[in-house]
């Protein structure tokens, strides 16, 4: 049973070029885009990992997503409105003990969660409440590793040797006590900020991250993967960022919070906007 | 295809699966993150009347279908230990088998004890099992009235699985890779036990479930 080990950053793009990507360009759908949101056009996601039979990579609807991610004032009005969600309320299904635990009190980010910093700490589902409230979503894995696979210049990041290796440098740094505030570097060619070099980000489809059981007939590859040696087996060894986030997500539960795990939220073009 | 029984869960996907990470970030050097966390995932003690705690499923929001058409919430079916599962009906390979499992489970329980237990499969297919193909299912594998079969919108599937450790992934012909987990809930809705894997002994989820019927 042969398995593709992926080519991922590398081929994850149908939007190869600066030309294609005025193309697409000019299918943005008219009208303003949501505040604070910007457009991402309709392109491809190569999985890292895929099913026998599935094919070599997914198409991905344009759709919006925010340029950066939510800050710790920005969750300070969702918790302010929304009391379940305040950290000495939150029910234990839903978010461990660590929810929000850099925060000062329920309603005061204080020193170590500055307000323009992104808000870590937050389990799946405060994540998922969150956007809903905004009357967005997470953006899909899909969704997130094609906004996450452009450079500053071009879709395809990995034909892009300065920003593989920010991105690895990025990996390779520990993640400081306090966060800096969102929206520092540069954006990214679809005008999204912080997808790298910040903190991890939720997911909506978190929990697909392993694939198991039947449909893939060597259940041996998560551990050959994992505890092997990361993205030794690889193509490419530039994707090693992707083989990380693979990892981390397939390490989570929906109520885990960690330190440098955030979210931003994502939302459907309405259809009536071609 | 194989036969490996698939062994991710909550307890074990935790310890198993963050193990594995960490060394993977070890040998990457020194990198910016580390999960350490205890999965809470096995509550014991039994809840049954007043409000749900903490850890109760039964704080879900989310409508299901049942194969009779009827909608209900999760909490619907407590008050009783109720052994869940995630299948989907044309699953030609570990559902059945898991199927059987649950069977063995209610098979090997004391015989007055047996109806006190509900059986729940919940579908991963919410295109494909609609009530009729669910009740369709129940018919072919003959399963009694104490068993449930739901369906439900694909957002509240994938929180549900969420918060039953289940990881599934629909593949390009519409089969699902999934783990393969029974949860025991006591009757007021916490996770009290998981059997991970195909064709396991029912022993210790029949051990589990005779404590939290003990009066």
């Amino acid at each position: 049973m042969k398995r593709q080990a992926a080519i991922p950053l590398s081929l994850a793009l149908f939007v190869s070029t600066a030309i294609s990507f005025a193309i697409h360009a000019q299918e943005r759908p008219v009208g303003t885009p949501p505040a604070g949101m910007t457009l991402l056009p309709a392109g491809r996601y190569t999985p890292l990992f895929r099913a026998e039979n599935d094919p070599k990579d997914i198409p991905v609807q344009s759709f919006w997503l925010d340029v950066l991610p939510v800050t710790n004032g920005e969750f300070l009005e969702f918790v302010r409105t929304h009391s379940k969600w305040r950290r000495s309320q939150v029910k234990q299904l839903f978010a461990e003990v660590d929810y929000l635990k850099r925060w000062a009190g329920d309603l005061e980010p204080g020193t170590n969660a500055p307000f323009n910093a992104p808000v870590t700490h937050v389990s799946w589902f405060a994540a998922k409440a969150y956007c809903a409230w905004q009357g967005k979503r997470l953006p899909t894995t899909a969704e997130w590793e094609y906004a996450a696979a452009a450079s500053p210049t071009r879709a395809d990041g990995a034909n892009d040797p300065e920003f593989v290796r920010q991105v690895q440098n990025w990996y390779a740094t520990p993640t400081p006590e306090i966060l800096p505030p969102v929206g520092r570097g540069r954006t990214n060619v679809f005008g999204v900020h912080d997808l790298h070099g910040l903190v991890w980000e939720w997911v909506a489809d978190f929990n697909t991250a392993m694939v198991t059981g039947d449909a893939r007939g060597d259940t041996g590859l998560d551990r050959q993967l994992f505890c092997g040696s990361g993205s030794e087996g690889a193509k490419d060894r530039s994707n090693f960022p992707a083989f990380m986030r693979y990892g981390f997500r397939s390490s989570l539960k929906a109520s885990y919070t960690v330190h440098n795990l955030g979210f931003r939220g994502a939302q459907d073009v309405e259809p009536n906007k071609p | 295809m194989n036969a490996h029984p698939h062994r991710l869960s909550c307890c074990r996907l935790g310890a198993g699966a963050l193990a594995c990470l960490a060394i993977a970030l070890f040998q990457a050097g020194c990198l910016t993150t580390t999960v350490s966390k205890t999965p809470g995932c096995c509550a014991h003690g039994v809840p049954s009347d007043g409000p749900v705690s903490d850890r109760s499923l039964f704080q879900l929001e989310s409508s299901w279908t049942n194969d009779a058409g009827n909608t209900l919430k999760l909490g619907a079916l407590g008050g009783r230990p109720l052994v869940v599962t995630m299948f989907f009906a044309k699953c030609e390979y570990a559902c059945p088998v898991l199927v059987h499992d649950m069977k063995k489970v209610q098979a090997a329980l004391p015989e007055n004890v047996r109806s006190r237990v509900g059986f729940v499969l919940v579908t991963f297919d919410t295109e494909r099992d609609t009530p009729a193909a669910l009740a369709e299912y129940r018919k072919i594998h003959e399963l009694p009235a104490n068993w449930s079969l739901l369906r439900g919108a694909p957002d509240d599937v994938l929180e549900l699985a969420a918060l039953l450790g289940v990881k599934f992934r629909k593949d390009a012909r519409g089969q699902f890779a999934h783990s393969n987990i029974l949860t025991v809930l006591n009757a007021g809705g916490e996770v009290a036990h998981q059997q991970i894997g195909l064709n396991q002994a029912p022993d210790e989820t029949v051990k589990q479930l005779v404590q939290l019927l003990r009066p």
